[in-house]
């Protein structure tokens, strides 16, 4: 599903990030992990084309996404507070998402329904501007906002960050159901290794911009990927 | 303490990204905060002997005084939508050990040194002094200033509280609106026993007591405001707005655009700048006044041309400057979504044109001064929709200062989305029309100049698709930059 060529970022000739290689299979739920710094975000940012690679090109369905903008309508992502339309409330927020993805109000509502366990009555009819909801609220809309529309490619960056426990543990069966019921390919990072390593199948490690490691996950990967970081 | 405030104080305004911005907008503000001082400061000396000569049998000081209650009235008004309030990020010094005493007096006399205070000081202070050397008595002229600088400072507690506090802001809307309908129906004369309110305090020197408390008691009421509320959950905090809901279905009838005008239209009625952009360009609609009422501009049908652009152009010029600006804080959302630019595009150009045709509508009064002024309007209108829609949506995309949406703009330090590409942005916008109606009214008549400038904008309408063209291409080549700077940190 993507494909990853000859990637680099530099900065004022400073490297960023250099990914030779990488292939994410389609339906695979894959984690990045890597200290601050590691090149998580600016690869989920080239990704999705809000930087300009140095170096070579990222291929998604195919489509190379700093060519051609043919990747959007089975792409969507949850990256910061910056994808969210502060003055408008959740509800607006899902139709408004809902419209440019050609579902209707009645697609939009029936895919929420399945959310309510999720929201936890915190986020729908709460009268409250996006902007006026707390961090965590903020987040738990985000990451349903780009479950709309049945996206084939989702990127969540730090999605377990400022939840709850109980939104944690829901998070981590929505993800997993994902990949593997629908086939939707998940990328998700993270800085809590338990969560990454219950919830994808793959886990790739960033270090200074370059991969370190790249494993399918096993019984060990929470241990290996502890011991590394304990360093 | 205070000096550590101080401090801190000054670390925030020199580190502030105010700095970093090109000299020349610096330049720029200077020369506006110095043009409005020269203003004012001519105002005061020039003031006295053009009164004299107005209305020689009056004497200038009761003039004056009959006009003060308009002065502190428009005063007032401006501060309320213009004056920024400062306030200090309180939120550290509540855990640490600092008196909150100390705390609210420094915010609070901070205030005192705003821009807004002493702009009025430039005009009372030559003006005070053109009446010593005329020869008034000292003691009262000086107590008058006095009295002056207090009223002042008193409004500046008063907007204060009048932003803070709803209940009082209403109260307060209350009495002025009751005022006004008291002298205009001629029930009461207010402004009248206000002139004579204001000639009495210059009379009876020891009257400056009747300020003095007045900004006292003022500053006291404030002082207990926050001193109440000095907790998290409370002024401090961020205020946050019950929600608006409208029912703006009427908008699906523009297909897939619709999506994009009702989220524009709710960022307009639920944001601060954008709805402080909104009174602007209102305002905009009475720049034909100006103009066409005086004889001087009469015989200089250029500068007509000029207001008319302005009188149904004000939203396109002040809300079109900030596209894509005013999109900045979720800007990456619209640039992964699954959004065409075209799209995202058009439907800000539809906002612009959809308020020169209700401006134009608005405008209609304007009919009083003949069908020449009136068809000058709509030739201007017509120009606005066919040409510097697209100049001004073009000229956005070199603009990418980030907007903060729920602030308001704070007047002469306010730099958000303002570079000098802006302002060569707008010559054609002004300059254009201006040539446009003036070659063909020099070498044929009036009516040639009317004509032309309409058929400029007939022209520009014929072309949309090729300036649409044009301008998204600009817009996609400018998106990683565009994209970078939205993300600095204010």
């Amino acid at each position: 599903m993507i494909e990853v060529q000859n990637l680099s970022k530099s900065y004022n000739n400073t490297q960023v990030l250099n990914i030779p290689s990488l292939d994410i299979p389609k339906g695979q739920s894959f984690g990045l992990v890597g200290n601050n710094g590691a090149g998580k975000t600016t690869f989920f940012s080239l990704l999705l084309d809000l930087i300009q690679p140095t170096t070579g090109n990222i291929k998604n369905k195919d489509v190379i996404v700093s060519e051609s903008e043919a990747w959007k309508p089975f792409t969507s992502s949850f990256i910061d507070e910056s994808f969210l339309i502060g003055y408008l409330t959740a509800e607006e927020y899902f139709y408004f998402i809902g419209d440019l993805r050609g579902q209707s109000k009645a697609d939009v509502d029936e895919l929420l329904s399945g959310f309510e366990d999720f929201f936890h009555g915190e986020i729908l009819q709460q009268k409250k501007y996006l902007r006026d909801l707390s961090k965590g609220n903020q987040k738990k809309a985000g990451i349903v906002g780009s479950f709309i529309g049945n996206p084939e490619v989702i990127i969540l960056d730090e999605p377990f960050a400022n939840l709850d426990p109980t939104t944690q543990i829901r998070l981590k069966q929505i993800i997993k159901d994902l990949a593997e019921t629908k086939g939707v390919t998940v990328l998700v990072s993270s800085h809590d290794l338990i969560h990454v390593t219950e919830v994808c199948e793959r886990i790739v490690l960033l270090d200074k911009g370059e991969v370190v490691r790249d494993m399918m996950t096993s019984e060990a990967t929470l241990q290996e990927l502890e011991t590394y970081f304990a360093g | 303490m205070f000096k550590r405030f101080l401090s801190l104080e000054w670390k925030q305004f020199s580190r502030s990204s105010y700095f970093e911005k090109g000299l020349a907008i610096k330049i720029l503000l200077i020369l506006g905060a110095l043009y409005f001082i020269a203003c004012f400061g001519v105002l005061g000396v020039a003031a006295f002997f053009m009164i004299q000569d107005g209305f020689p049998n009056q004497d200038p000081l009761v003039v004056v005084s009959n006009f003060l209650i308009f002065w502190f009235m428009a005063d007032l008004a401006f501060r309320f939508f213009m004056q920024q309030l400062p306030v200090m990020n309180i939120k550290p010094y509540m855990i640490i050990p600092i008196k909150r005493k100390t705390v609210i007096h420094y915010l609070l006399g901070k205030t005192t040194l705003s821009f807004f205070n002493i702009l009025p000081l430039f005009f009372f202070l030559p003006f005070s002094i053109v009446l010593l050397v005329q020869g008034y008595p000292p003691l009262n002229v000086v107590s008058w200033f006095f009295s002056m600088l207090f009223f002042t400072i008193s409004l500046n507690y008063l907007n204060f509280l009048l932003n803070k506090n709803n209940k009082f802001f209403y109260v307060i809307l209350s009495i002025l609106a009751g005022l006004v309908l008291l002298e205009y129906f001629e029930v009461y004369p207010i402004s009248e026993s206000a002139g004579t309110f204001f000639y009495t305090i210059y009379q009876k020197w020891y009257a400056v007591s009747i300020p003095l408390l007045l900004m006292i008691l003022l500053y006291r009421r404030n002082y207990k405001f926050i001193r109440e509320s000095f907790y998290l959950d409370d002024a401090i905090r961020k205020e946050s707005q019950e929600v608006s809901s409208t029912n703006l279905g009427f908008l699906n009838r523009f297909g897939d655009i619709a999506p994009f005008l009702k989220n524009d239209v709710k960022l307009i009625m639920r944001n601060a700048r954008p709805k402080q952009v909104m009174l602007m360009s209102f305002l905009f609609l009475f720049y034909g006044l100006i103009f066409y009422t005086q004889d001087t501009y009469r015989d200089m049908p250029a500068f007509l041309a000029f207001a008319s652009i302005f009188v149904t152009g004000g939203f396109l010029l002040s809300f079109g400057q900030l596209v894509p600006s005013w999109d900045s804080e979720y800007y990456k959302l619209l640039m992964s979504q699954n959004i065409p630019y075209r799209k995202y595009l058009e439907s800000k150009w539809y906002l612009m044109v959809v308020a020169v045709v209700v401006s134009f509508i608005l405008s209609t009064p304007y009919l009083y001064f003949g069908y020449k002024i009136y068809s000058m309007i709509a030739a201007g209108a017509l120009f606005n929709i066919g040409l510097n829609s697209f100049i001004t949506l073009y000229g956005g995309v070199l603009n990418r200062v980030p907007v903060e949406l729920n602030v308001k703009a704070k007047a002469f330090s306010n730099t958000q989305g303002f570079n000098p590409t802006q302002l060569l942005i707008a010559l054609p916008k002004m300059a254009g029309p201006m040539l446009i109606f003036y070659i063909p009214y020099k070498f044929i008549n009036f009516e040639a100049g009317i004509l032309t400038l309409a058929l400029s904008g007939i022209l520009g309408l014929v072309f949309k698709k090729f300036f649409f063209n044009l301008i998204e291409k600009v817009y996609q080549k400018g998106k990683y930059k565009t994209i970078a700077a939205f993300d600095e940190k204010k």
